[in-house]
């Protein structure tokens, strides 16, 4: 199966919000702020993820040919084609479907939190308020996904802002639609080589920085950087097991020889 | 002996082979989950969303997502919780207004809405409401320093009842000014007090724009809804939009300096400030209009007067507008039975008399056919034939519908009234092309006018016409009461009379305040500019 993707239009926005009430709805969650207990929208100014808040729709205020422009920018899971979450948890309890969703396990997690670290984008929230609390995130509606359809997010957006389908497919899109329009679009898409690619693309009018993305992120997958060194990680631990194991059976061996000697020499004196 | 070893046999284990057993199943399990061999559970949603997002296919649904509403919006809510994204207000306001759909995106800096409050009647769930005044007005009504002057706009009345179980379309005047009485108000006065007044000063603008050659056609300017559509889409039109004021804003305004002087002088209040003004709408466009900046008006005249008592900033003209809906939650909360309601109950007086010409300013058309009456009058001085008493053309439900009328001495005279402003941009783009075939414009963006209006009761949801029609009906029957009042040369007698100049409070307050139509009072309290909205949004059409 393709890999899937959804293509994010910030230009086309409206910000009506129809997303964060779609995954609302499809993911049983009410509007309730986990922690302040305060019934809120997710989207606004000060909308945030939460763990009971997978997507929002945050309100920007940015600057744009020397007039102040409302722009509305959709945040949730990337879906990161070689997910940091993932590789740092011990308990795997993060996997990849065969769609591309980067899902997570409340069963195998065992709360170390971890991924909350190593997610560039800040996404996965914890459960604070619960005594067995869970990591949660966009699960990229894989139940809907499974089924062909597109998440729920992308299904009811109106101006097509969202737009689902082939990650491939999607990104060729995007550039066309880019080059197409350079004097409107910032000519990158956001996400094509982001941590070495993330399933969610975005293109913009507005640089991502003003909008609130991460601009300084590695080009290449995180996981991957890592392994440069990580991968010595058997090396250093069996080359040490041995190297400690030479020290202790040399060590060893001169104490017995040295014991064996003193005895030779004891018994020389007894002589 | 060998019984009892049966026995032990039949109980299978022993507890020392039992508990070795569990202990060995509950570290394989861990193991396994420790390894990641459990079964996979996703907590990704199985819930419910209506069918049409519910494809396995690229194809999008036709009807989908819900209208951008600014949380800040001065005139609607949303409540999310409730919010089905069943996609009614989207075609309600693409469909219906042309005003989603109708802006190139991106947008610039702001949400793009009129304020007409069709989405809150489409919304099948409630989750988009009028944004409730209820406690500011109660606080007003509870402080004894504040005398709290109301007045209910024409359509209303036609509404009210409809809150309380009575049919569609059923009159309920005297309940509703019973109510307000009942609920504190100080003051019940009628809007089509001061629609008699803005067909005075619109319909004198009319004339005058005839006869001088002034911008023609002449767009009525009675519906803010409306105002905020020629701002945003066609700013080019602005100098056909007659300046004068809504009914509302010319209301206030008087209430504030004409009405406050006789209160002043009956030693009810000392000072304007003293005075709240509230009004009953059909509409919730207008709690929008009422916070226009520009509609200081009265605390200008008072300053000119060389009173200190407010600044443009602490007296505004109107300080609340309550729906039909918000005013019914308000009489439900205060435990009033509509049974107990008097329907017989009058207006109090000064501002309060209206004419059957202001009451059909509720119906689309009939602002137009107030004022052909009036201006017919205004041009040659007579009463107007028995013809412009019923103006069949441009009554009923029909989008757009046009008249022309001969006025002695001026000619024939083309009328165009359209309402939904989705009517509204096909006359607009007429005009703009040049291609306009008539003189006066009337523009209600709710469609029937006012008495369908975002701010009336859900009796249908989405709204029908049978109830528009049976709204209409009511009101133009009543106006057939002031027509044969009008016909039996009782004018100036009784309150239901069917021609706005010959309200006795209206010449009243030219004999007294205003002057004459458009004198320079006139302007100050009942004439407003109106600003390009152009820079908010690029027009797609």
């Amino acid at each position: 199966m393709a890999i899937k993707g959804v293509l994010v239009d910030i230009t086309k926005c409206v910000g009506c919000g129809s997303c964060t009430v779609a995954c609302k709805m499809w993911n049983n969650q009410n509007y309730v702020n986990p922690e302040t207990k305060e019934t809120e929208n997710a989207h606004g100014f000060e909308a945030e993820l939460d763990s009971n808040t997978w997507t929002t729709v945050q309100y920007v205020k940015a600057q744009k040919d020397g007039k102040e422009v409302l722009r509305y920018v959709k945040r949730q899971c990337m879906h990161c084609q070689d997910p940091s979450c993932s590789s740092v948890c011990f308990a795997h309890a993060f996997h990849q479907t065969e769609e591309g969703a980067v899902q997570y396990d409340p069963e195998l997690c065992v709360g170390c939190r971890y991924c909350m670290i190593a997610c560039p984008f800040d996404i996965p929230k914890y459960e604070w308020e619960k005594a067995f609390p869970s990591v949660m995130k966009c699960q990229f509606c894989s139940s809907k996904l499974a089924q062909g359809e597109a998440p729920a997010c992308a299904s009811v957006c109106p101006t097509n802002a969202l737009v689902f389908g082939d990650r491939d497919a999607l990104l060729a899109k995007a550039h066309e639609i880019i080059a197409a329009e350079p004097d409107k679009y910032v000519q990158h898409v956001y996400g094509e080589n982001e941590v070495g690619g993330t399933n969610w693309l975005y293109i913009s009018d507005v640089p991502f920085g003003d909008l609130g993305f991460p601009t300084n992120l590695p080009q290449t997958s995180v996981p991957s950087n890592v392994h440069k060194f990580t991968r010595f990680t058997p090396a250093i631990f069996i080359g040490g097991a041995a190297l400690w194991s030479g020290v202790y059976l040399y060590s060893s061996r001169r104490h017995k020889v040295a014991e064996h000697e003193g005895k030779h020499e004891e018994e020389k004196h007894e002589e | 002996m060998q019984k009892h070893d049966e026995l032990e046999n039949k109980k299978g284990m022993s507890r020392r082979r039992f508990l070795s057993v569990m202990a060995g199943a509950g570290i394989v399990g861990a193991a396994a989950t420790m390894s990641g061999c459990s079964p996979v559970s996703d907590p990704s949603g199985t819930g419910w969303l209506p069918n049409q997002y519910r494809n396995a296919s690229d194809l999008p649904a036709q009807v989908k997502g819900r209208v951008p509403l600014d949380p800040d919006n001065i005139s609607l809510i949303r409540n999310d919780e409730k919010c089905i994204l069943c996609g009614q207000c989207l075609e309600a306001c693409e469909k219906v207004q042309s005003i989603f759909g109708y802006y190139e995106l991106p947008v610039h800096d702001e949400f793009i809405c009129v304020h007409c409050g069709q989405c809150s009647l489409w919304c099948p769930t409630g989750a988009i409401k009028e944004r409730s005044e209820i406690e500011k007005v109660q606080a007003a009504i509870n402080n004894p320093d504040v005398t709290v002057v109301v007045h209910t706009a024409p359509a209303t009345r036609v509404g009210f009842g409809e809150e309380f179980g009575q049919e569609a379309g059923a009159w309920a005047e005297g309940q509703q000014v019973d109510a307000l009485r009942k609920l504190g108000f100080d003051y019940v006065l009628d809007t089509n007090w001061s629609a008699d007044l803005t067909i005075m000063e619109e319909g004198s603008e009319l004339v005058h724009r005839i006869t001088s050659g002034g911008v023609l056609p002449q767009f009525t300017s009675c519906c803010p809804g409306w105002v905020k559509f020629v701002e945003y889409y066609y700013p080019d039109l602005i100098p056909n939009l007659s300046s004068a004021k809504s009914p509302t804003m010319m209301h206030g305004p008087t209430i504030k300096t004409y009405m406050a002087q006789k209160l002043m002088d009956q030693g009810v209040i000392d000072n304007p400030t003293q005075i709240y003004n509230v009004a009953i709408m059909p509409c919730v466009a207008k709690k929008f209009e009422i916070a226009r900046e520009e509609f200081t008006d009265a605390a200008a005249y008072w300053q000119e007067q060389g009173k200190d008592w407010a600044t443009l900033e602490s007296m505004r003209d109107m300080d609340a507008v309550l729906s039909v809906r918000e005013l019914a939650d308000m009489v439900r909360g205060a435990g009033i039975k509509y049974e107990d309601l008097d329907p017989n109950a009058q207006y109090d007086p000064i501002e309060g008399i209206g004419s059957t010409a202001g009451l059909i300013f509720g119906n689309t058309g009939g602002v137009m056919e107030a004022a052909v009456r009036s201006a017919y009058y205004l041009i040659t001085g007579q009463q107007p034939p028995e013809a412009l008493y019923t103006l069949t053309p441009v009554r009923g439900l029909e989008g757009i519908k046009k008249a022309t009328l001969n006025i002695p001495g001026v000619g024939d005279v083309t009328v165009a009234v359209a309402s939904g402003l989705a009517n509204a941009r096909k006359l607009c783009e007429q005009v703009r092309a040049g291609k306009a075939d008539f003189q006066f414009m009337e523009i209600m963006s709710c469609p029937g006018g006012c008495i369908a209006g975002g701010g009336q009761p859900r009796t249908t949801v989405p709204p029908q016409d049978w109830v528009r029609q049976a709204r209409i009906d009511t009101i133009y029957n009543k106006d057939k009461v002031g027509v044969i009042n009008a016909a039996s040369d009782e004018q100036g007698k009784t309150m239901k009379l069917a021609l706005s100049h010959m309200n006795p409070e209206i010449t009243a307050i030219y004999d007294e305040f205003l002057g004459a139509p458009l004198s320079d009072l006139a302007h100050h309290l009942c004439h407003t500019e109106y600003y390009s909205r152009a820079d908010a949004l690029d027009p797609k059409n």
